[in-house]
């Protein structure tokens, strides 16, 4: 198995892959964050609070947990890469116990997207510390506070990508799984948030389970002042991490048994 | 070299209404070449797909020195296949490529070298695959192949995409590794693309196997082996 993940490792750096999730991920996590944190504030209707406030720290790290989808994305587009460059057969020929690769294509994912969430939070607490001295005022929250909700994203970043590799052995279509990350995350899981009855499934899903890790209400709560709906109660952030986690199981399930009997061609 | 030979039993395979492949049965002998021939859509790469475990047959048993590939205890290392979906990924090195599947095989890094000098793709070995001509492509997949030194090699038209130099080349590669004892199945559409190079033949038309044996036997009674096809394919479907 040691072997399996070495060779899928492999596969991966030998690709641009790795570089790219990096650099997004510094993208993501320092510049969105200082752009949050320097303009964001106080210029926006309604005024968010600042990055001096406990609320306000955990509002910019909350937005960067709304790019999780990115690690799902890279985990989608690596798994339905070799099917579309059709280097699976060469794999599963290699690999001809096909649960065993995929088990494989997981940790190293798993990996990749945690690699993705700490460049991510590092990032982010760069910009956040930086913001704050710029603007001379203290941050909201201390040291220790912001590198436990920085190291859960890191974590929410790995299930994410892990997601994301199910998604792809799945649908091995590339447009067609990227279409499911993109459509799901980024359109269908707010949408369900502003249906009055159904949003209370909302919290249970990787989104809210997400918010509630980093004690993110700032959405629902933007929602619940704009709109006459009652908004889902959040979950703890130790449920949020469990509901993630289960996710995760499900998803590494599915991405194993699924290929498993399918032919390949 | 160890000797395995390919044993195909009954292979069966439909797609809907298509009947791919017909209760396929014949033998890939060690130390021989065979031919594996049919018309285009006659079950080839169906047969070879189910053979290698990518596809799962509606019937019939395909094995390897007695066992199914799955179940071999070193798959790269005991049969080495080129086939439609062996492709890689184009914004890998040929050298990337060839190192990543050398470590999910277990096979020696070192492999790398041996096996793009064996096909001769060195010089081009440290350009992304995304600019790879055919044959080029084709040279790696073979390259990748060889990573784990097999007995057994199983090639799906493996000339397409050569300049006449690579099938000269790839004729007498394929020789050679039978004359050390290794089995070799590989597929053709092309009659004349074959006769040199095949000890043994296996026909196939429509999903079934028309005649299976050795190549002198077929050509023996016709005057050429394309009349001994023509004969061989209307006997069975007239
Ligand atoms: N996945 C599939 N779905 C539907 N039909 C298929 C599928 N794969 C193969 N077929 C059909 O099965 C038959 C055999 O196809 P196969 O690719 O094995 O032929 P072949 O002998 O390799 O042909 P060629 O010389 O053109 O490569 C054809 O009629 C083909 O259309
Ligand atoms: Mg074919």
């Amino acid at each position: 198995m040691i072997a399996l993940v070495r060779g899928e490792l492999a596969k991966l750096l030998a690709t641009r892959l790795p570089v790219a999730t990096l650099l997004t991920a510094l993208g993501c996590g320092l510049g969105f964050t200082a752009l949050l944190a320097l303009a964001g504030p106080g210029n926006s209707t309604p005024p968010l609070p600042g990055i001096e406030t406990p609320e306000g720290v955990s509002l910019v790290v909350g937005m960067g947990g709304l790019l999780l989808f990115v690690p799902a994305l890279i985990g989608t587009i690596a798994v339905t890469g070799e099917y579309r460059h059709r280097s699976i057969g060469t794999t599963f020929l290699t690999v001809p116990r096909r649960g065993r690769a995929l088990v494989a294509k997981l940790v190293v994912f798993g990996g990749l997207g945690f690699a993705y969430g700490a460049v991510a939070a590092v990032g982010t607490a760069v910009a956040l510390v930086g913001s704050a001295a710029l603007r001379g005022v203290a941050l909201g929250v201390p040291a220790g506070a912001l590198v436990a909700m920085l190291a859960q994203l890191a974590l929410a970043a790995a299930v994410y990508a892990v997601l994301g590799v199910a998604i792809g052995a799945l649908a091995r279509q590339q447009l067609v799984a990227v279409g499911i990350v993109l459509g799901y995350f980024y359109f269908l899981e707010h949408v369900l948030l502003l249906i009055p009855g159904v949003n209370v499934i909302h919290p249970f899903l990787p989104g809210g389970a997400t918010a509630a890790l980093t004690d993110f209400t700032f959405l629902s709560d933007a929602i619940g002042a704009q709109l006459p709906i009652s908004m889902p109660v959040a979950i703890s952030p130790i449920g949020g991490a469990l509901v993630l986690l289960g996710y995760a199981a499900i998803a590494a399930v599915v991405a194993v048994a699924v290929p498993l009997r399918r032919d390949v061609r | 070299m160890n000797s395995h030979a390919i044993e195909v039993t009954g292979l069966s395979k439909r797609f809907g209404e298509v009947e791919a492949v017909r209760a396929a049965s014949f033998r890939a002998e060690p130390g021989r070449v065979t031919g594996f021939l049919g018309p285009n859509g006659a079950g080839k790469s169906t047969t070879l797909a189910m053979v290698l475990g990518l596809s799962r047959p509606d019937a019939g048993t395909a094995r390897i020195g007695g066992a199914a590939y799955r179940d071999l205890d070193d798959p790269t290392g005991t049969v080495g296949a080129v086939l439609d979906s062996t492709g890689a990924h184009p914004s890998m090195t040929g050298r990337g490529h060839l190192r990543a599947y050398a470590e999910l095989g277990g096979h020696a890094r070192r492999r790398v070298d041996d096996v793009a000098l064996t096909t001769g793709i060195t010089e081009y070995l440290d350009r992304r695959i995304r600019g790879y001509s055919t044959g080029m492509r084709r040279r790696l997949a073979l390259a990748t192949a060889l990573l784990g030194e097999p007995s057994v090699l199983v090639l799906d038209e493996p000339s397409n995409g050569l300049d006449p130099a690579g099938i000269v080349w790839l004729r007498e590669f394929l020789r050679a590794f039978a004359g050390r004892g290794g089995t070799v199945l590989l597929s053709s559409h092309v009659l004349t693309e074959l006769q040199h190079s095949i000890d043994d033949l296996v026909l196939i038309d429509r999903g079934r196997v028309a005649w299976s044996g050795p190549l002198d036997e077929f050509t023996g009674a016709a005057s050429s082996l394309e009349s001994a096809f023509l004969a061989h394919t209307m006997e069975v479907h007239p």
